[in-house]
């Protein structure tokens, strides 16, 4: 499947986005081994690849286990402790297993006056669960963010790593019963 | 305190109104420090290299600098002025300590650390009467840091001695903080606990009860501890510690500071292997063998007694123990030298060594006696057999020596059987005479440490029933021996009397002095008589 990559970023950062898979090995594979390499190429230590390397592992797995810190932490030759300090500092790496599809509901101040709140509601009520929570099928995992950006289109909803914008609450099953289809 | 002074130069400020010169590298509130200020740290540790300035209870007033300083991090400068306790110093403070406390549990009355937190110190100080807070207080639980070692989150303060300790000095990074902000917390990797053997001093830089010793948890108040400075006897590094008693038990041992042998640190095993000697049987009474049955005799019966069959000892030999004091073993050669017996042996535990990384001269040796070098000073050789030889029909005597590997009915036929000890093992239980004495924590004296280094230990626990220190008893039984009907050499009855017959006795202690050994100990062959020896026979030259 092909993903659309904002061409501000594909420059930059040709390697950023894995296929969502989360058996998939992290480093024992081809595609593992081109990123971590392509990865620890642009950095002159290996603690400064730590950052973009427990990302792959959020974008290839959906989440960032403890297997994965420790290979990160091998791979960089530091403590999987130290790993686990900075995995655990950024909110943004999921340290629990997510859903195919990670929904980001965005309720900072111009979403939540657009009424981020009914449409994160009705998000939770569709999947048939509570924020943070994965539904039963593995298909949703349901959050709120904080400011995405797109203050401009409120309300902003992040489902892995597409936008929907001026999303309302009639418009979510349309949304969720599309997702399945492209498997974005 | 102060790191090496490469330079002649020292550097001159006024910190509270008092003038000081110290090296130009000194932080300023290492220069507080030596003019009698106390400044209020908690990031700041003197044994943790980095100075992470995170804390900011440590701030100061300089004058002619726009802000308040971190005394931690600011390093002395020609004319500063200081103030510590100016008022706008104060209140900064007083705000950190407020907002300490904002999650802080106040859990003091169950809490271990009571009484030696220094959260409590400066809130004291700042003297906070009422909480502004009306907000519930955030609860974050406990963990398990280590097998021995638990993590109150919600008393922690998030200073970092402990996870820097384990980076810098230990140079193990597994002790991390965890989330950020008024969330953040000490953890380890998941799933894992700390078995680094030197994790036992992140609890003593804890500054709050965050980190506790589950061995100790709940079992003292601080103030009710008696505290004793004394040196491990875990192995032949050391360390200087304090033994905390507690109604005549040890209850804990903690690291005593001493550049020169374990800087803040203590091991692990050095913590926990002597918190043992609080049990097993003790003979509390001088035991003679009298019909085939061992019967409690008063001391002057006893050591009479012992005199009189020693008088009449052919030949034999002798065991010893590195864990007697020098005095000990300096008495029991000198008491074999006079009944003739030659030679001598020791066996020393040996166990697995471990090194700090972060000062490298404190390493767990593998020799797990404190006073090997003293035995062997005096003239006792290593036993390395697996299994003692029993004496059979000769004479034998042993020091301190437990005799615990031996087997049942080991010296049982030996001609005479002395034991000086402080256990009654099987093979102890064997002896003619079993004369009581103290272990080290129940007397005064001293250990020469893998070095030479003579380090003094005082009196910590009050002796076991009659116990008295084998210097004691043994140099009485000299004396008795020596007595040709003129009473005989009067016997020291203080450990620095002892020490001072025995340095005038052995030429390797030369030049040492009870006082000067004082707290910090002494190196073989440093003192200034010790030199002067060892220069006299190139004057002929």
């Amino acid at each position: 499947m092909s993903r659309r990559i904002h061409p501000s970023v594909a420059g930059a950062q040709p390697f950023q986005l894995a296929e969502r898979d989360p058996e998939a090995p992290l480093f024992e594979s081809a595609e593992g081994q081109e990123r971590l390499q392509a990865v620890l190429s642009r950095y002159p230590t290996k603690r400064a690849a730590l950052l973009p390397l427990l990302g792959y592992a959020n974008e290839l797995h959906g989440w960032v286990s403890t297997q994965d810190m420790e290979s990160i932490a091998e791979r960089l030759e530091l403590t999987p402790a130290y790993v686990w300090s900075v995995a655990s500092f950024y909110t943004m790496y999921n340290k629990h297993p997510t859903g195919r599809h990670f929904i980001q509901v965005c309720t900072n101040i111009s979403c939540h006056l657009n009424g981020a709140q009914r449409v994160l509601e009705r998000f939770l009520e569709e999947t048939g669960t509570r924020p943070g929570e994965t539904s039963e099928d593995g298909r949703h995992t349901v959050i709120e963010a904080e400011c995405l950006g797109a203050c401009g289109f409120a309300t902003a909803v992040q489902i892995n790593d597409e936008y929907h914008e001026n999303v309302t609450p009639e418009r979510v099953p349309q949304i969720l019963a599309g997702l399945d289809g492209n498997g974005s | 305190m102060y790191r090496n002074v490469k330079t002649a130069e020292l550097v001159s400020l006024k910190i509270d109104g008092t003038e000081i010169s110290v090296p130009p590298d000194t932080s300023v509130i290492e220069a507080a420090e030596a003019v009698g200020v106390l400044v209020p740290r908690y990031c700041y540790h003197p044994g943790i290299p980095t100075r992470p300035a995170q804390c900011r209870v440590c701030l100061v007033e300089i004058e002619g600098q726009p802000k308040l300083q971190p005394s931690c991090k600011m390093s002395v400068q020609e004319g500063m002025v200081v103030h510590t306790a100016s008022e706008e110093a104060r209140s900064a403070r007083r705000s950190v300590i407020e907002l300490l406390l904002v999650n802080h549990p106040l859990d003091c009355p169950i809490c271990d650390a009571a009484g030696q937190c220094m959260l409590q110190d400066y809130a004291f100080e700042t003297h906070q009467l009422a909480s502004r807070l009306n907000e519930e207080k955030l609860v974050m639980g406990r963990d398990r840091i280590a097998d021995d070692i638990l993590y109150f989150a919600d008393r922690c303060i998030i200073c970092t001695r402990c996870v820097r300790f384990m980076r810098e000095v230990a140079e193990d990074d597994a002790l991390i903080v965890a989330q950020r902000g008024y969330r953040a917390y000490i953890d380890t990797f998941p799933g894992r606990v700390l078995d680094n053997p030197f994790r036992g001093n992140i609890v003593d830089v804890c500054p709050v009860g965050a980190l506790v010793h589950e061995d100790f948890l709940f079992k003292a108040r601080f103030w009710d501890l008696d505290q004793t400075a004394s040196v491990c006897p875990g192995c032949s590094t050391g360390c200087n510690v304090t033994i905390d008693t507690k109604e005549n038990q040890i209850v804990r041992l903690k690291p005593r500071h001493n550049s020169e042998v374990n800087s803040y640190w203590m091991c692990d095993h050095g913590r926990k292997h002597l918190i043992m000697s609080n049990r097993g049987l003790r003979p509390e009474a001088p035991l003679l063998r009298r019909n085939g049955k061992l019967v409690p005799t008063g001391w002057g019966d006893a050591l009479t007694w012992v005199a009189e069959r020693l008088r009449e000892v052919p030949s034999g030999m002798a065991i010893v123990s590195p864990h007697a004091a020098n005095e000990s073993l300096f008495y029991f050669r000198r008491l074999l030298d006079r009944i003739g017996i030659a030679g001598g042996t020791f066996r020393v535990e040996r166990g697995e060594e471990a090194i700090l990384s972060g000062f490298p001269k404190l390493q767990l040796r593998a020799d797990r006696a404190p006073n090997a070098s003293g035995a062997e000073l005096h003239g006792f050789e290593r036993f390395d057999g697996s299994a003692r030889s029993d004496p059979e029909g000769d004479a034998v005597a042993v020091l301190e020596d437990p005799l615990a590997e031996l087997p049942e009915e080991w010296g049982r036929q030996a001609s005479f059987f002395l034991y000086v000890g402080n256990r009654l093992s099987s093979a102890a239980r064997n002896a003619h005479a079993i004369l009581p004495v103290t272990t080290f924590a129940e007397m005064e004296g001293t250990f020469t440490n893998f070095e030479g280094r003579v380090q003094r230990f005082h009196q910590a626990l009050q002796p076991a029933g009659l116990a008295r220190p084998a210097w004691l008893v043994l140099a009485r039984l000299v004396s008795l021996l020596e007595d040709d009907g003129d009473g005989g050499a009067a016997a020291p009855t203080l450990a620095s009397e002892a020490f001072q017959v025995m340095v005038g006795d052995t030429p390797a202690m030369a030049g040492l002095e009870w006082a000067s050994v004082g707290l910090k100990g002494a190196r073989l062959g440093s003192t200034e008589a010790a030199v002067l020896q060892a220069q006299a026979p190139v004057e002929g030259a």
